[in-house]
């Protein structure tokens, strides 16, 4: 009983950074339409950021404020410099150059900050909370990390249903042509979506670095299955990626519990062609209407 | 225009004739001898022998490991500056493979076809040198000191007459770990944390001849899943109060994480691979409540085992050499227990090239390791080379960790795979002093 609630409730904190990630993905994908595979690499480079300053000797929410500060400035310059000139170039050339970009702050990082393991401070205990008794594998950091993820998503859903600047977003990334004509500086919009699904990355990214070790590829596995969240909850909704998020690490945490850890990735590959080949448009997808 | 056409189309001719020696499949007594003296094998020269060695410099596996080569580096260089081996300096070339297979196959081969090397040494990991050690042996190149306590090294010379053991493996580490507390904790429940190759089953398979009946369960990790919360718990749940763990270092800090947050307390055994106080203690420091920076104070009460003196026992003359080889030629930073571990084998290697004497060849450089049963140097317990068996060294000690310091809680105990019986070491090889100077003579 005990080892069902705690692989439970390490998946719940697992899956509460992989819905993160899966949001990050899916704030862009709605901006741009296009999927950022240099996500993960953009998220490492700023919680080195942090931990440089920490090191420092200032405190962990100054780190963690610079993160998500250089996440924003760092998702714009790449948009402005990198992605802008592919932008009239099919999508798939602006995701190849994404993919150019993860090798390339991949090895940046390792030069700058050094290829080994190195251990990242938590905001909170990391000692399990205590229910009746026994310790149960819910850290103070692990609430934290949850409860980050579910106001990320709250603010997000306003943004995209209730503000000016939402929609405008959403009409530069669906027909740019037309949102131009309309008076929607489209530029701006791409920029804005870069920068704020950096900062959503950066969050995710010292979330799963909180408490435990960072080193340049310590986000890799994060992409796969980050990606898998978001493709469960179908790519446009922040609610189908935080339910998707949850979902396969509660999964994932199982299978590793009680069929073996070598089954992971497998497990997240089996779930993702499912709902690859069962529901397309993932979890969430509303039936679209048919294209004449 | 006709001397300058001559030097590829000899060296065509020797690979083709090196090519031809091979076709035997390693059966090396037909092809020794018949060379003449002096400068007499690829790689050597009368006054140069040139050596290289694979290694993880960067990617998940480096932090640690790659410091292994720096150590025996510094010893090469101390050696070289006291003017060599024979009259012959030590050049040693360090190749990147990123603890990848496929580029440990790539750098092995420019390494010896390129480089032309003499002899491999110290070449890390399991899967890494799996990779290359067939065809080390198929090209007649020694092998010497696999850093690995994989059994494949040593258990079969007729398949691999080239390659060389040197850590004591994994199989007879699980037997001493599993004699230990078979005897000093028969009620405990027994717990094993396996990595899902080699490493784990060796070790398990050694555990299990002493303490098949306490084990209550077992759980194994991916290298590379950082998340090792589902096993923790499963041990936790199986009610196991001493874990054996064969896993590495950043896995020790990931289960010591992991069981802090699970309010998991066992006592834990972890093998020697895994338990570096110095690493683990700088990753876990920043967690550890009350602990006093730099005092590597985490892994207190953690068993494990020791082969070599290790950087913390200060008074040991061998360490004390260490630190002087060091201060003279290291490339800076602080002395380590992986500086310590690759000057270690720099030492062996010298001994090696020192008792092949002045004609040196590789079947006589492979000859004379297996003659090195009198052999004494910084390991606890003798080496098992013979004929036979290109095991490395035979035995180690229990000791607990105590403010990043081993404490010793049994005599050197050495064994050999099978069923071989432990027994306490009789060479009083743990006691024993470097020489005059520093560097091994050819006796």
């Amino acid at each position: 009983m005990q080892q069902l609630v705690n692989t439970a409730l390490g998946g719940l904190t697992l899956g509460a950074v992989y819905a993160a990630f899966a949001l990050a993905l899916v704030l862009i994908f709605r901006s741009t339409r296009i999927v950022n595979f240099a996500q993960a690499p953009m998220a490492m480079v700023t919680t080195f950021i942090a931990l440089t300053l920490i090191d420092a000797g200032y405190s962990y929410w100054i780190g963690f404020a610079a993160a998500l500060l250089s996440g924003l400035v760092l998702g714009a310059v790449i948009e402005r410099v990198i992605i802008r000139p592919v932008e009239d170039k099919p999508e798939i050339n602006a995701v190849i150059l994404t993919l150019g970009l993860f090798i390339t702050l991949h090895a940046l990082a390792a030069v700058i900050f050094g290829n080994r393991f190195r251990s990242f401070p938590a905001p909170f205990g990391l000692r399990g909370l205590e229910v009746g008794g026994t310790t149960i594998r819910l850290t103070t950091s692990g609430i934290f990390t949850i409860a980050a993820v579910a106001t990320v998503m709250v603010l997000l859903l306003l943004l995209f249903r209730y503000t000016d600047v939402g929609l405008r977003m959403r009409a530069s990334a669906y027909n740019p042509e037309v949102a131009r004509l309309l008076g929607v500086r489209v530029g701006r919009m791409l920029t804005l979506g870069w920068a704020l699904a950096a900062v959503v990355g950066s969050l995710s990214g010292l979330l799963i670095a909180s408490g435990g070790l960072v080193h340049p590829g310590y986000m890799d596995s994060i992409v796969v299955y980050g990606f898998v969240a978001a493709v469960l909850g179908g790519l446009e909704s922040p609610v189908g990626a935080v339910v998707g998020g949850l979902t396969l690490g509660l999964s994932l945490s199982f299978v590793s519990g009680y069929l073996g850890s070598e089954l992971v990735a497998l497990a997240a590959l089996l779930i993702l062609m499912l709902v690859l080949t069962l529901k397309p448009g993932g979890l969430f997808a509303v039936a679209s209407a048919r294209r004449v | 225009m006709k001397a300058r056409l001559l030097a590829p189309v000899a060296g065509l001719l020797t690979a083709t004739m090196v090519l031809a020696g091979c076709g035997a499949g390693g059966d090396r007594e037909s092809d020794s001898g018949g060379e003449g003296g002096g400068a007499s094998d690829v790689g050597v020269t009368e006054d140069t022998v040139t050596v290289g060695g694979h290694f993880p410099l960067t990617g998940v596996a480096a932090p640690g490991y790659s410091e292994i080569p720096t150590g025996a580096q510094a010893y090469f260089d101390y050696v070289n500056a006291a003017g060599g081996i024979n009259g012959r300096q030590i050049e040693y070339i360090v190749k990147d493979d990123g603890y990848n297979p496929t580029n440990t196959s790539q750098v092995t081969n420019e390494l010896v076809l390129q480089d032309e090397i003499f002899a491999m040494v110290g070449g890390l990991g399991t899967p890494t040198h799996s990779a290359v050690v067939d065809f080390l042996n198929s090209e007649g190149v020694p092998d010497l000191f696999v850093s690995s306590g994989s059994l494949q090294w040593g258990d079969d010379v007729e398949s691999k007459p080239y390659t060389f053991g040197w850590q004591p493996d994994y199989e007879i580490e699980g037997k001493i770990i599993g004699q230990y507390i078979a005897e000093n904790m028969p009620k405990a429940k027994v717990g094993l944390f396996l990595q899902d190759d080699d490493f784990g089953e060796d070790g398990e398979k050694g555990v299990r001849q002493y303490l098949d009946k306490q084990i209550v369960g077992v759980e194994r990790y991916t290298s590379g899943n950082t998340d090792v919360g589902p096993q923790v718990a499963g041990l936790q749940a199986k009610g196991a109060d001493l874990v054996i763990a064969f896993n590495t270092p950043s896995y020790t800090a990931l289960t010591q994480l992991t069981s802090l947050a699970l309010g998991y307390e066992p006592t834990w055994f972890y093998s020697n691979v895994g338990s570096d106080p110095q690493l683990v203690g700088s990753l876990l420091n920043r967690f550890s409540e009350g602990a006093v920076e730099g005092d590597n104070s985490s892994l207190n009460d953690v068993l494990t085992t020791e082969y070599i003196p290790g950087v913390d026992a200060t008074d040991d003359p061998w360490v004390q050499l260490w630190q002087e080889v060091w201060d003279q030629e290291g490339e800076g930073g602080e002395l380590t227990n992986y500086r310590i571990y690759g000057m270690s084998q720099a030492y062996a290697f010298v001994q090696a090239l020192a008792a092949a004497g002045e004609d040196l060849t590789r079947d006589g450089l492979v000859e004379a390791v297996e003659s090195f049963e009198d052999v004494t140097g910084p390991q606890l317990a003798p080496f098992r080379y013979s004929a036979d068996s290109h095991m490395g060294i035979s035995g180690m000690r229990v000791v607990e960790l105590q403010g990043g310091k081993a404490e010793e809680l049994t005599p050197v105990l050495v064994s050999d795979i099978g069923d071989a019986p432990i027994e306490e070491d009789s060479s009083d090889q743990a006691s024993d002093a470097p020489p005059e100077g520093g560097i091994p003579d050819g006796s």
